[in-house]
């Protein structure tokens, strides 16, 4: 049997020990938290405890954070309620019909985008460089007061580059518009401030982060005009209908108390970011020492400490993912596909790379449990597998070179 | 139980090849299944219970006997590929007049060709296919491909092409059973597909037909262009016109929109001038036929008494070959029933796959 090294973390992470070893407990939290009787008020103070612990990671208040089935939704909810706004005739959109959001953010952003540019919607496009940079003036130019929400998350998923989310924060306060920031990448490999980032409205995964899947968590900044997206019951403060996944939101406080721990306990660089960073470093070392014809992605700008984004030349990316899955390493090419089928990856050539180059690429992140040993085994296969894959791509140009 | 080796299974979601993964695993193969996504599922119509080898439905049963038999299954992007090679010369052919045969060029530049090369990227010692085919070694010690002990199912006229270097990789795991022994064993293996429907006809261009497959991928100016005069052989009088000779096949009688007093076929399609010539069925046969791009499995040479099949459907029938230049000349013993520009003429020694070629 093959040993198996998980090193696709920004797709999804297993569950944290933590949870693993206690899950049991969390499964006395059953009780409906919207009833009056006794078997809601644990329930409720777990939600009531997360909330305030997401408060006090984030700079702000318990009541900003609601529980949602996923970033999916979350990210959804944003879009909707801006159209539900409008067709409310809420005054702050009166004037306001531009709608400014990246061209490399997750396709839940990006398709609530689009389906709202086909109700009528002006939707442009932030430009992503390919050095993962953005032209804030460009930016600017494109902000209007028509600008009713600009958003942009806060870290791409596949190049780990970090956007400057505070600076443009203020351009577009300037136009007084609203600004959502899709988070799920950065919780638990960076320092989060809302304040300091100046958003109204940002999306949390939970299984990003250790915890079970079917949770997300939107933040809504105070006095930030909100219409839900789940009609139902009074839950989440009326924002969003639906019994709360109290499960998974038990699983997901074991997280961020240690999160929080360590926030109070211990000076910037967090030791857990730390962690990630240096094993990405020794990834990198490793691989620019031993396999040549490796263009890096993203490596000029701040990134996230986990990601590590290449184009290898010579090989068909396609074939590479397969091997190093034979090999038991699971990586990735591009954004986790639900067809499974390789399509060059959007977030890429929305940047300006070719097809050819995104076929080459590969995503290696990284995850707490990441040691050391799984760094060097994974560049030694890497290794032999680019040097067959290149052995296989320079037969075939020969081939097609002979039969001219 | 030591791995025989590695081998790539080309899974279609059909019953044939995903009983054939079942075997392979269970024989003591390390398998690695793979679905060839050649078209672009959202064109096709797919009707549930019925799909063609191209839905997603068909990627998706795949799949699922894939993680049923715990081997990893990938989906391999070859739209492009298949673009160029199949769907591309398809439409073309039937431009020219003749009836293309796309299965050939699906064996040829992707299962045979872009699998190979998988195979060898994936570090696999072997390519195994749900064909109906064996793989054997013949009297001179080379390996050779034979007919399926299915006479039904024999799928060895689509595989002239095969470069016999390739043939030691090559595994037919079900080529030695009946269609029934594959069903009862994909019973016995527990896969849902068990009693799915056999797909038949061309997998990419599902229930419309051909003829509106092609008038979708041709510009209409184009189209026009391919208009012209039906006509009666041999007197060659006109007797209508028609919306364009992709419409047609050689022994084609029903749909010709014609009122004429006897049956008639079409013995003829001129692609150059855009004439369809129709005639009594005693024109629809030849007692020769050339054929082009000839491949030889084994060798053959100028003399030779073969049996030659010149459609999947065909029986087969006995010919003496000639080479003639670049081009082989194919003599039948009987005259033969609408020989069919584009089709394959393939020859067999006994039950031994020999070659074949292009008929011109």
């Amino acid at each position: 049997m093959i040993k198996k090294v998980y090193l696709d973390y920004n797709a999804t992470t297993p569950l944290g020990q933590s949870i693993v070893q206690a899950w049991a407990d969390g499964l006395n939290f059953w009780g409906n938290p919207s009833s009056i009787h006794w078997a809601s008020r644990p329930v409720r103070t777990l939600l009531r405890q997360t909330r305030q612990d997401l408060a006090d990671l984030f700079g702000a208040s318990s009541t900003e954070f609601i529980f949602t089935g996923g970033a999916t939704e979350a990210n959804n909810t944003v879009f909707n309620s801006l159209n539900e706004l409008k067709r409310k005739n809420h005054p702050y959109f009166k004037n306001r019909n531009q709608i400014l959001v990246s061209n490399t953010e997750h396709p839940s952003v990006i398709q609530s985008a689009s389906h709202l540019q086909a109700m009528g919607w002006k939707v442009d496009w932030i430009k992503i460089n390919q050095d993962g940079s953005i032209d804030l003036a460009e930016v600017q130019e494109q902000l209007s007061e028509q600008t009713a929400l600009v958003s942009l998350h806060i870290a791409n998923n596949e190049t780990g580059v970090v956007y400057p989310i505070a600076e443009l924060s203020k351009m577009v306060k300037g136009v007084g518009a609203l600004f959502h920031t899709d988070a799920v990448q950065a919780l638990g490999k960076m320092d989060i401030h809302l304040p300091t980032w100046g958003v109204d409205l940002a999306t949390f995964s939970a299984h990003k982060f250790y915890s079970l899947k079917g949770l997300g968590v939107l933040y809504v900044k105070k006095q930030t005009p909100f219409e839900p997206l789940m009609l139902g019951g009074s839950q989440e403060r009326k924002r969003r209908g639906g019994t709360e996944n109290t499960f998974a939101v038990w699983s997901f406080s074991l997280m961020l108390k240690k999160l929080l721990d360590d926030q109070q306990n211990s000076n910037s660089p967090r030791p857990p970011f730390e962690h990630l960073k240096n094993l990405r470093d020794l990834l990198e070392q490793q691989i620019e020492k031993r396999i040549s014809g490796v263009r890096w992605t993203g490596t000029a700008m701040p990134r996230l400490p986990n990601t590590s984004h290449m184009m290898i030349s010579g090989i068909d990316g396609e074939s590479l993912l397969m091997s190093l899955d034979l090999e038991g390493f699971a990586v990735s090419t591009g954004a986790a596909c639900s067809s499974g089928n390789p399509e060059p990856s959007p977030v890429l050539i929305n940047m300006g790379f070719s097809k050819q180059q995104a076929q080459q690429s590969l995503r290696v992140s990284l995850g707490y449990p990441t040691t050391k040993s799984d760094i060097y085994s994974f560049v030694d296969s890497l290794e032999k597998i680019v040097e067959r894959l290149r052995k296989y791509q320079l037969n075939t140009i020969e081939r097609e070179v002979n039969a001219i | 139980m030591p791995s025989k080796g590695r081998v790539l299974m080309a899974m279609s979601g059909g019953v044939d090849s995903s009983t054939a993964a079942a075997l392979l695993k269970s024989q003591g193969y390390d398998v690695i299944g793979a679905t060839m996504q050649v078209w672009d599922y959202s064109q096709c119509e797919i009707v549930e219970g019925e799909g063609t080898c191209c839905s997603s439905i068909d990627v998706e049963d795949a799949r699922a006997v894939a993680d049923l038999i715990d081997i990893p299954f990938y989906v391999l992007n070859c739209e492009s590929q298949f673009r160029e090679k199949v769907i591309d010369p398809f439409v073309q052919s039937y431009l020219q007049g003749h009836t293309p045969l796309p299965c050939v060029d699906c064996n040829t530049y992707l299962k045979f060709d872009h699998l190979i090369r998988k195979m060898a990227e994936l570090d696999c010692q072997f390519l195994a296919t749900g064909h109906y085919a064996q793989v054997v070694p013949t009297p001179s010690g080379a390996l050779g491909i034979q007919t399926s002990s299915d006479r039904w199912k024999d799928q060895t006229y689509f595989l002239f092409t095969i470069d016999p270097a390739i043939l030691p990789r090559l595994i037919f795991p079900i080529g030695h059973l009946q269609k029934d022994e594959v069903r009862n064993l994909a019973r016995q293996f527990g896969l849902s597909v068990a009693s799915k429907k056999d797909s038949t006809g061309i997998c990419f261009v599902g229930q419309q037909g051909y003829q509106k497959f092609v008038e979708a991928e041709v510009p209409t100016n184009i189209l026009n262009q391919k208009r012209g005069d039906i006509k009666l052989f041999p007197t060659g009088s006109k007797l209508g016109t028609h919306e364009g000779i992709h419409r047609f096949t050689y022994g084609q009688s029903r749909g010709l929109g014609l009122d004429h007093h006897e049956k008639l076929f079409v013995i003829k399609i001129d692609g150059e001038k855009n004439v369809v010539w129709v005639g009594e069925e005693k024109y629809l046969y030849r007692d020769s036929l050339m054929v082009k791009n000839f491949k030889q499995l084994l060798p053959m040479k100028s003399g030779d008494t073969l049996n030659v099949k010149i459609r999947y459907a065909h029986v087969g029938a006995e010919a003496r070959i000639e080479q003639m230049g670049e081009t082989w000349k194919v003599q039948f013993k009987e005259p033969q029933r609408a020989i069919t520009p584009g089709q394959a003429c393939v020859f067999y020694q006994d039950e031994v796959l020999m070659g074949g070629g292009w008929i011109v």
